[in-house]
Order: C-alpha cells, then structure tokens, then sequence
C-alpha cells in the first residue's frame, strides 16, 4: 500500500481538520531513522467520526500523536479550521491544545494513580481557569456517580470505569476534536460495547469530531462515518463505513476482513490473499509496501508506487491493481 | 498499603526514632556530660549508673555515643538532603526534557559515579579540614550522581506514561506537569532511596571518624569512640561494642525502612493474594465412572484463600474431551479460564489455594502424582502454549538450544538429532528457513513468529493433548488467523486435543468443536460448538453475543449492552451468579443457584432464552 497523494482530500471550507502528508519518524539506532507515518492524508468534517484501521505497527497511534503534536511530525500539515498546528510552538500551541483531545488505550496507566478522580478530571478546568463546574456534568456524562467518584484514586476502579474517567477528562474542556486511540482494546466484550454506547451518545450530546483508532475493524465500523485503512505507514483504502466492508477493493483491506473469523463476509480464505509477515519499517519494500504479501503483486508494484485513486462515490484505493466488482 | 509494611518496619522506624530523640534532647538528659572524666570508675563495665560502662578515662560510654549520634545522623540526613537538592533537579531535568539536557547531564553524571569516592573523600577532608561542615559537604556532593540516576530513571519512567501524555494534551504547563503529575510519584522511590541512602552515609562518616578524619575530639562520634576503645579490647570491650551495636541497628533500620519503603512500589497490592491453604473445597468422595476419553475433568475445584475471603477461582467444572477434537474455554476476564487450565495442569501457587476434584488422562488420575511426576507428563503428553510467547522463551538462548532441549530430556536424542528434529518441527509450523531460525534469539524474531516457536516447542515431544490459553490474544488479526489454522492443521496431523482458550467468541465459534462458556469461576453453558451458537440458552452466552460488534451489523448499530459488570469474587451475588445483570432475572434467581441442566446441550438457567439466535457465518474453508 503504498499510498500517497491527496486527490482524497475535500476542499478546505467544507471541513474541520485536515491532515496533508503527515511524515513522523524515529531514530531506529546507528543513525537509520524509521518512517512511521509516511505521507498520510485524511480529513474530517465537522461531526464526522473517522476510523483508522491497521496492524501494529502500521502508524496508527503515531497519526494519533502528530495530530496533538506530541511529538510536532517531522512534516506536512496539521490544519485546525484555519490553524495550521505543526508550526505553532510554546504559549500558541498550548492554547489551542484545548480543541484537541485525546483518549489512551491502557485505561490504567492513562491515570495518575497518586490523584483523586475529582483532580485527574478537573486538571483542564484548573489549567485553563473556567469550567470548574463542568466536572461533575462531565462525571455524570460518563455515567459515574461524582460524589461517590470523584474522591476516590484509579485503583479503585475497574479497567471500563478508568476508561470513563479518562473520557471525561477529555471532555471537561469542551473539546471540538477527540482522537481516540484504541479505547476499547483492553477492554472486555461487555464493557466495551458499554464504552462504544457512551462514545456515541457523547459525540451527539457534545456535537463532538472523532478520529477513532482501532485494530480490530467490526469495532471501527460500528463507530466511524468513513474508515482509512493503513498499512507500514501509508494509507491504502478510505471509504465510508459500510461501503469499504462490502465492497473493499484494496488487496490488504481484503485480507485483513478474511482474516476475521465468522466475519460473515463473502471473501476467499485469508491464506489466499495474504502471505508471510510484515517487513521491518526500517527497510520498507520499494513501490508498494505491501507488494511482498499480496497476491496480485506485479512487476510495476514494485516499481512505482501507487497513487491513491477514485474508484466511484467516495471510495479511494492506492492500488495499481485494485478489485473492482 | 499501611497493612504491608510489617512489623519490622515499624521496629525499625521506632529505633530510628528513637536514636534521633536520644541526638536532639542530648543536652537534656539526665545522664554524665560526654566529657566528663572519672563520672565513673575508668573502664567498668555496664551498671545501672552507666549502662553502657564508662571508657579509660573513666567518661559515660552511652552519654558518649549518645551525643555521638549527633554527627552520624546529622552527617546522615543533612548529606542525603544535600545530594538529593543537588541531584533531584538535575534527575528530572534530565529525565522530563530528554535530548540534550539528557545527554550532558548524563555524561557528567557518567564521569562521577566511575570516581573512586571514598578515596576522594579522604583526600578532601585531609585538605580542607575535618570538621562536621566539610565532612558533611563531601558526603552530600558524593552522593550526588546516584541522586541524578535516580531520580531519571524514575522520571523517565513516568514521563511517558498516558496520563502525562493527557496532562499535556490538556495544555497542562511543564513545571504544573512535573509538580503534579511526576513528582507525586517519583517521591515513594526517593523515600525508599533516602533511607538507604542514609545508612550509606552513616557508614561512610563512621570510616573517615575512624580514620579521624571527621569531626575532631573532643566532641564524640561513633567512628571515633570505636577507634578510641580499640586499645582497650581486651579488658574493657564494651567501649567498641556499645557505639558499634547502635551504629549496626541504627545502619540496618535505614536499610530495612528503604526496603520496605520500595516494595511499596513495587507492586500493587489488590487483597486478593493467597494468604493461606485453603480448607477442602468439596470433602465427599469423589462419585463417578472414569471413562475411556483422553482426557477428563470431574468437578475441578481450585480455590484460594485471600485476604477479602474465599476466592473460588474454579468452582465445579467437568468436562471430557477425545483425540482431534478442539474444546473452546471462553469468557470475560477473571472468569477463571486461565485458572482452570492451570488447575488441570497443576501448575497453581504453592500456597494458599486448594484443588480438588479429578483430571484423568486415559483414565490416569493426575491430581494424585506429584510435582515430580507431573514433570515428566507435562510436555511429553501434555503441551502448552501461553498468551505472551516471551514468558515461555528465555530471552538469552537460542530458539535452537531451547527447542532441542525436552527432546533431549525427554525423548533422549543426541545432539544431532535434536539439531535436525528442531530444525523439521519449525518447519512444520510455518518458519521459513528453519536451519537459520534455530541461531537466532526470541527478540530478534516477530510476535507470530514467537509464537510459532512456542507452538513448535509444545508440540516438540508429540503431546496427546495441546492446551493454548488466548494463543493469539497479542497477535495482529492477519497472523491469527495463520496461527488457528496452523493449530488446526497440526490438530489433525497428529490427532492430539487441543484446549482454547479465548475471550473471543468468533474464533471460538470458527476453530472448536466443543464450548464451555464460564462465568464467575463456573460453568454455565456447555456443548457442541453449534448447539451453543446456534441454540444459546443461559442468558449470559447470549448478551454476550450481542454485545460484540459484528462486521454484517450496520454502521452506528446499537449493541446490547449488559449492564454492570463481572461480580467480585469475594462476594458473588446470591443465587445465579449473573443474577444482577440479567434481564431474565426472577426471584427464584436470587435464592437458588441453578445446576447445570441437560437440554440438547448443558445449561446453568432457570429461565433459558429458547429462541434460536443469531444466524451468523457459517464456518468457511479451512
Ligand atoms: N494467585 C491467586 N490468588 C487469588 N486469586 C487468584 C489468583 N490467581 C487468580 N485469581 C483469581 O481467579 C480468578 C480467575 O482468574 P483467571 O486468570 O483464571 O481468569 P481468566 O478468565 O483467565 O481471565 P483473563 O481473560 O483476564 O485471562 C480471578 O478473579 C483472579 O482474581
Ligand atoms: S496489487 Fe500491487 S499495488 Fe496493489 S496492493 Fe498489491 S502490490 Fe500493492
Ligand atoms: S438463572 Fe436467572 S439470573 Fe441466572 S441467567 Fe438464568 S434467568 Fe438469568
Ligand atoms: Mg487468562
């Protein structure tokens, strides 16, 4: 997948946040650096919840964390409504901070377990000076109860209920965009589907824009508008929900649905449309990335790297050799 | 927490108090001035008016190691505060801003802690003078760099946690974020290390003293009372051992409230760790036919005695299971799936848990061998494979050395053979290249291919029954998939049993032949894979189903949402078990628990769902 280009993106007036040619990279030792995100591009109307799907590995949290500037990337664009995020530094970023949060995977170690509920949860408010009486609307949002809560330290909870209290954190300055990345994976079934519920009645309660960051692809669509599929960095697939499930059309986003048992789903058996392991992202394969485990890889995929291209309706695939039905 | 410090710890904090008490109201108490001479007959021994005995000047040993206390702990806590003023700044300086400022700081650092110090404190005071400042200010200084070591290695372990991430997502300042966030949490550790820290000086102060290189007499320290009574070893041996017996216990109470301090830390005590042997779960005699299945299990019971009470981890399970069959254990966390399996295996804590009940394999009653025989059973006959593939892999062997080992002690091959039958076993489970494979170490390969290893290594001995507790649970949903199926491919190869355990009732439903689903430590339903999935009875197994969100339900669908969550153990609701987040639920739930019943396939309900749910995929080409 090798994808780059940004013929996907909407013209600026129609949307929220726009992301252009994200590149983040880490030193990966003796002087080699890895390319984590490589050139991706998305954006995201007003009320829109996009999910991004992928291995590990694939760059997701890495977006994630470009997207708050934690780490600034390493290059393209990060545009809030006409604030351009990557080259703000100190005071101007941090005041912008508040239209931008995030939500963690380990329900656990997202709190500090020295600090009472009420603290953890009203940190913003303290910082930012206002809202202080928006901690128990928010506590109470989350479905907990805040004089019974708010006293008590993280350890007391369970894993959902940490999970709430970091939402409501992240909702106590009235953010407009939530990233969240992978919130429900250490998550029980039941708990999960409780969190899943509270996301959704919360984004309309709140009119809040989601980025949701998950691996596991029948959560992401039970959530998103539209998904992005990535792949070694790069993106492969994006398409709205239901039309990307039914009619994917990128070798590795058909994989990864064959590779979900009883997905229901009328695909060949995963052993057919995917092989071996994902290459060191130290030493990406040349062309298309995914060209060393995909079945239809060419000649020219290793070559050229494929651009990402509309198929009809909404539906863009990087992919010289895309299944079309 | 309070609870596990211990009474050695409040022993040894009452000590130090008391040494300190005994240095700050010196002046005041009703004891012989230090420097008094002839308060007493020169060197008697301990009596009511010198219990310590008096030294040959006939001055009161324990006024003099009373006052002596002064310098040692003086010395001792103004030092520690002196590095950790130093050295705390410095530590989270370099820990929180990394880079650079990491960088420099850790290179000095470097250079320090190489320093031959004692030396260097020799060489100090020999120069500027032995007085309780200078002596007090080298041992501070000197203390210096394991401060700043510290101190990083607790912020850096911090600094990258989530809920710093959040505070600074949150626009939370810098130094807000260090006051609030970090330094709450890096005090324990410094505590713990300030204690020890002291004891360190103690004794450092008590060398050069005896070298008589601190404080100068006549004021007395306990370094200097010991070199003192050192002539007078023969016929008056209190002198040294008075001032050393209170420098050792004042020393070893440092340590032990360090210690003690740093477990502290260390792990988070939930209650619910055995404390003791559990009494027999089920005392009547064991009432049934042992059949000719590979393996059965007759109400298996394993039960730990905690602190919060009686945790029934495994409460009552049975089940049998035939060569090239597949049986699913599958249910939420702490459901006691892992439990079981251990149970059956017999590999439970040592102490404070309680098995009963019967696993026979071909008939042979396992629960009655001992560790010792269970040894040469599991591996050879019954196989593993865990979760996390690094906690069955050592992290500095080789895959080759580790995989031709049970085949050399259980199956007596040679080195060769070994060699070349590890080489065909990692073949078999889909390593490409197997003879380079056997060279490398467990972190050179990826997650599936550890994995794979780890299959390779249980297989090794050609067990009769595999048991894989959440195999693929830390696996990318692409190399899942090769794994069951490379289960499922040496399932029939082989015509072993394999025993899944999952959390995830779609590879359960796609891989076993047969499901037990658990909840709260017991069985609630059990059957064909079919009959469960496609006639589920027991209200739990169904909201469960619906709860998991499925790739055919629309976009923003609603899933079932079953409320609460897991009871606790300790105090499981009466009646059903699942009685207080069942939507089922009648009175009769609240008082009897239901028995499994026989109805197509088995039960635990007293009012079953009927309807058929859920069509579902059928199960596609393996
Ligand atoms: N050493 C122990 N002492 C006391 N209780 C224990 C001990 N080990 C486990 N338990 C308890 O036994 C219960 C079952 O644990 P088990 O690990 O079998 O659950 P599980 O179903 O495997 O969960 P998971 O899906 O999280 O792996 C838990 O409530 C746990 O707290
Ligand atoms: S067909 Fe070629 S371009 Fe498309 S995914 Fe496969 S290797 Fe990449
Ligand atoms: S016994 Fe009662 S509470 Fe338990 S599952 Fe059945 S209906 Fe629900
Ligand atoms: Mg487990």
């Amino acid at each position: 997948m090798a994808g780059s280009g940004n013929a996907h993106l909407r013209p600026r007036d129609q949307v929220l946040l726009q992301v252009e040619d994200l590149v983040v990279e880490f030193p990966a030792g003796r002087g080699r650096t890895v390319r984590a995100v490589s050139g991706v591009s998305f954006d995201l109307a007003r009320g829109e919840t996009l999910g991004i799907v992928g291995e590990s590995g694939c760059g997701k949290s890495s977006t994630a964390r470009a997207l708050v500037q934690l780490p600034p990337p390493r290059g393209g664009s990060v545009r809030l409504d006409d604030v351009e995020l990557t080259t703000l530094r100190g005071e101007a970023l941090r005041r912008t901070r508040r239209r931008l949060q995030m939500i963690f995977q380990d329900p656990i170690s997202s709190l500090n377990p020295r600090r009472r509920v009420r603290d953890i949860v009203s940190e913003g408010t303290r910082v930012w000076g206002a809202g202080g009486d928006r901690v128990d609307e928010v506590l109470e949002a989350v479905g907990l109860d805040p004089a019974t809560a708010a006293v008590r330290r993280p350890h007391e909870f369970s894993g959902g209920q940490c999970q709430r209290i970091s939402i409501a954190r992240a909702l106590v300055l009235e953010p407009e965009v939530v990233i969240c990345d992978e919130p429900v994976s250490a998550l029980d079934v039941s708990v999960q589907a409780q969190i899943l519920g509270l996301l959704e009645d919360l984004k309309e309660r709140y009119r809040l824009t989601l980025v949701f960051i998950a691996h596991d692809l029948a959560v992401v669509k039970n959530v998103s508008d539209r998904i992005l599929v990535m792949y070694l960095g790069k993106m492969c697939e994006l398409a709205a929900s239901t039309e990307l499930i039914e009619r994917p059309a990128h070798p590795y986003t058909r994989a990864l649905l064959a590779s979900i048992p009883g997905s229901g789903l009328d695909l060949p058996p995963a052993d057919r449309l995917i092989k071996g392991e994902p290459p060191s992202p130290v030493d990406p394969p040349s062309g298309c990335r995914f060209r060393t485990r995909c079945p239809r890889a060419a000649s020219r995929c290793a070559e050229e790297e494929p651009e990402i291209r509309p198929l009809t309706g909404g539906h863009w695939v990087a992919c010289h050799f895309p299944e079309t039905a | 927490m309070r609870r596990r410090l211990g009474p050695g710890f409040w022993i040894a904090a009452c000590w130090i108090l008391l040494v300190l008490a005994g240095a700050l109201l010196a002046d005041l108490l009703p004891i012989a001035r230090y420097d008094e001479t002839l308060a007493g007959p020169p060197r008697s021994g301990p009596s009511a008016d010198h219990p310590f005995g008096t030294d040959g000047l006939g001055r009161d040993v324990f006024s003099r190691v009373v006052h002596g206390s002064r310098v040692s702990l003086g010395v001792g806590i103004g030092a520690v505060l002196l590095g950790l003023a130093i050295g705390g700044p410095l530590g989270i300086l370099a820990g929180y801003r990394r880079r650079a400022t990491d960088a420099i700081i850790m290179a000095f650092n470097d250079v320090a802690l190489a320093f031959p110090s004692l030396v260097f404190a020799l060489a100090v005071v020999a120069f500027a003078g032995a007085s309780l400042r200078n002596v007090l200010i080298v041992l501070g200084v000197l203390g210096v760099p394991a401060w700043t070591r510290l101190i990083r290695g607790a912020t850096l372990s911090f600094a990258d946690r989530e809920f710093v991430l959040a505070a600074r997502v949150l626009g939370v300042r810098d130094s807000r974020i260090l006051w609030r966030e970090i330094m709450p949490n890096v005090a324990v550790p410094a505590a713990s290390y300030a204690f020890i820290g002291m004891a360190v000086v103690v004794v450092a102060e008590g060398s050069l003293a005896f070298l008589g290189l601190s404080v100068q007499a006549p004021t007395p320290t306990w370094g200097g009372l010991i070199n003192e009574g050192r002539t007078l070893m023969d016929d008056a041996p209190h002198v040294v051992l008075a001032p050393s017996l209170v420098m050792f216990l004042t020393v070893l109470s440092f340590n032990l409230v360090g210690d003690r301090l740093r477990a502290l830390t260390d792990v988070r005590h939930s209650g619910l760790e055995p404390v003791r042997q559990a009494p027999p779960a089920a005392p009547a005699a064991p009432v049934h036919a042992v059949g000719d299945s590979l393996l059965q299990v007759e109400d298996l019971r394993t039960h730990f005695v905690t602190e919060r009470g009686l945790v029934k981890a495994v409460d009552g399970v049975s089940f049998t299971l035939e060569r090239g069959r597949t049986l699913a254990i599958v249910g939420e966390s702490g459901s006691g799936k892992s439990m079981l399996i251990r149970s059956i295996l017999g590999l439970l804590p040592g102490s404070g848990v309680d098995r009963s009940g019967n696993v026979y394999l071909d008939g042979d009653d396992l629960t009655r061998r001992t560790p010792e025989e269970m040894r040469h059973i599991l591996g050879p006959r019954l196989g593993t494979v865990f979760q996390d593939p690094m906690t069955a892999l050592n992290p500095v062997r080789t895959i080759g050395a580790q995989l031709a080992e049970p085949l050399r002690v259980h199956l007596g091959m040679n080195r060769k053979q070994a060699r070349e039958e590890a080489a065909r076993l990692l073949a078999q489970v889909g390593i490409p290249d197997p003879g380079r494979m056997l060279g490398r170490y467990p972190h050179q390969l990826s997650g599936g291919m550890r994995q794979r290893v780890t299959i390779a290594m249980a297989l090794s001995c050609g067990p009769d029954v595999l048991f894989a507790d959440e195999p693929t649970t830390a696996l990318d949903v692409t190399i899942q998939d090769q794994v069951l199926r490379l289960l499922h491919r040496l399932r029939e190869e082989r015509h072993m049993a394999v025993v899944l355990v999952s959390h995830d009732l779609a590879v359960v439903r796609e891989w076993a032949d047969e499901v037990i689903v658990m909840y709260a430590g017991k069985v609630v339903e059990r059957g064909p894979t079919a009959e469960i999935f496609g006639r589920t009875r027991m209200p739990y197994t169904e909201a469960l189903l619906q709860a998991a969100p499925r790739l055919t339900d629309p976009a923003h669908h609603r899933l079932r949402v079953i409320p609460g969550r897991p009871p606790d153990l300790v105090d499981l609701p009466s009646g059903c078990a699942f009685q207080p987040r069942c939507a089922h639920a009648r009175d009769r739930c609240v008082t009897e628990a239901p028995e499994l019943l026989e109805d197509g396939h088995l039960y635990a309900c007293w009012y079953p769902t009927g309807s058929p749910i859920s069509e579902g995929a059928e199960s596609r080409g393996r």
